[in-house]
């Protein structure tokens, strides 16, 4: 499912606008990139959790030319769905 | 920091910032995830512009080691549902370390580590404990985003992978000494109650006595040793074997108990060594195969529980002196010569205004600051 369709289908069960939902749909981003940047997590039951994580620098070794190459840390965006999701899946 | 932020204030600051009612706010933000965790069962992709991509992808069965036991067993293949953030959100949320490039380690800088390696051996032993409280600071700064200014994070990167390979290599041997360490210990422990047993076991009373049967008769058997089970305790005298055998059974005990901590891809290797009462040249010849199992997984794994900076506990008060730097010098260097510990760089490298410790040249002055407790 692509954006295109994914936003038919919200503003389609929230019943507003395409428009408006994909204005809502940046606000709603907007908003959690906020509580991210803060170092929070959203945490929605059913759905699972979003947050960023910190990743650790590390030594990678590149197989083919056996160069080291030292990797900085980064500060990820993590998803972990809910258990309820998970059950869902096979 | 570190809140979690459910559906209703996610929907009241939406609320607020999109100038909507809270409860079509709510409903809004419902519909949103529930779309998303819905489609994602009967597509198998979702994707939302701005956040990312919602994927389910399929694993393959495949084998594992239970850590504990050693057998090894099928994790069965089954769906997982992937996320990939959008490369633009990716990125600012990157922003705090979006300075930090990758950058290759030369064979001779790994070369004059381990010649520091031998410098730095006692200090290691004093870091490891220290190494939670630093580590803890690091990591507050940067999720509080409180702005690490350029220099600290440009000097952070450069001179780490130095350190790191040192303090790897370290904590490595340091494990095994303390391991040894450990071993011997509870030998001696062993000893110590084997020769005096004829005082204490005539003195200690019939309770004492039963409880300690008892634990000796469970380990005895526990292990199936072919010593005789009472003896320790009802002869007075006993022979060396069944005495120091329960001895060194704790000890293997308490292995597991300690093996967490570590590299789970380490101990089978360790493992062997563990009963290891033994000359010197067979422990040797345990460690090498230890060290060639390091595979940079392992390396990666271990590297940030080492790399550790002090930037809280001192105050930079003064100059101490001025350090006109030579070929094949680091800050680290520095510190631990002036401070006697690699873990203080960064007050070097914050009193210098340092950028970039990489493009340092021979000759450069570095002014050393006197460190005051804070």
């Amino acid at each position: 499912m692509n954006n295109k369709q994914f936003l038919s289908e919200l503003s389609e069960k929230c019943q507003i606008g395409p428009e408006q939902a994909s204005s809502q749909v940046d606000t709603l981003i907007e908003v959690m990139e906020q509580i991210w940047q803060e170092g929070d997590s959203v945490s929605l039951s059913g759905f699972g959790v979003l947050e960023v994580k910190k990743k650790n620098e590390r030594v990678s070794v590149n197989p083919t030319t056996g160069k080291r190459m030292l990797v900085p840390p980064k500060l990820v965006l993590t998803y972990k769905p809910s258990s309820l999701l998970k059950d869902k899946l096979k | 920091m570190d809140n979690k932020i459910n559906l209703s204030q996610l929907a009241e600051s939406l609320a607020q910032k999109g100038g909507m009612s809270k409860t079509a706010a709510e409903q809004f933000v419902r519909n949103f995830f529930d779309l998303i965790s819905e489609n994602v069962i009967k597509d198998g992709l979702v994707k939302v512009k701005g956040l990312g991509t919602f994927k389910i992808v399929q694993l393959e069965d495949r084998e594992s080691v239970n850590v504990n036991t050693g057998q090894r067993f099928t994790i069965e293949g089954h769906q997982k549902i992937s996320f990939t953030p959008d490369a633009e959100l990716k990125e600012r949320i990157n922003l705090p370390f979006a300075a930090f490039d990758t950058v290759e380690i030369t064979p001779e800088q790994a070369d004059e580590l381990i010649r520091m390696d031998g410098e730095g051996m006692e200090e290691s032993k004093e870091e490891q404990p220290k190494d939670e409280q630093p580590k803890e600071d690091n990591k507050n700064k940067v999720d509080n985003k409180v702005e690490i200014p350029a220099a600290e994070n440009e000097a952070k990167h450069h001179p780490s992978p130095e350190v790191r390979e040192v303090t790897q290599k370290k904590g490595v041997r340091f494990l095994l000494k303390s391991l040894l360490g450990l071993l011997y210990l509870i030998l001696g422990l062993g000893v110590a109650v084997y020769l005096f047993w004829p005082v204490i076991g005539n003195k200690v009373l019939g309770i004492m006595e039963r409880n300690i049967t008892d634990k000796e008769k469970t380990e005895v058997v526990a292990t199936d040793s072919t010593g005789n089970v009472n003896a320790p305790v009802k002869e007075v005298a006993p022979a060396v074997k069944p005495e120091v055998k329960p001895a060194e059974k704790p000890e293997q005990i308490t292995e597991p108990a300690e093996k967490p901590v570590e590299k789970p891809a380490e101990k089978p290797s360790v493992q062997p060594a563990a009963p290891a009462d033994r000359p010197a040249t067979q422990r040797e010849s345990v460690t090498q195969p230890v060290k060639l199992t390091l595979t940079a997984a392992d390396q990666a794994k271990e590297l940030p529980e080492f790399t550790e900076a002090d930037t809280v506990n001192y105050v930079m008060d003064g100059d101490m002196t001025v350090h006109v730097l030579k070929s094949g010098e680091t800050i680290t260097v520095l510190a631990l010569k002036y401070y006697g510990s690699k873990k203080l760089w960064p007050y070097i490298v914050k009193y210098n205004n340092i950028t970039d410790a990489g493009k340092l040249q021979p000759g450069a002055r570095i002014r050393i600051p006197v460190l005051r407790n804070r």
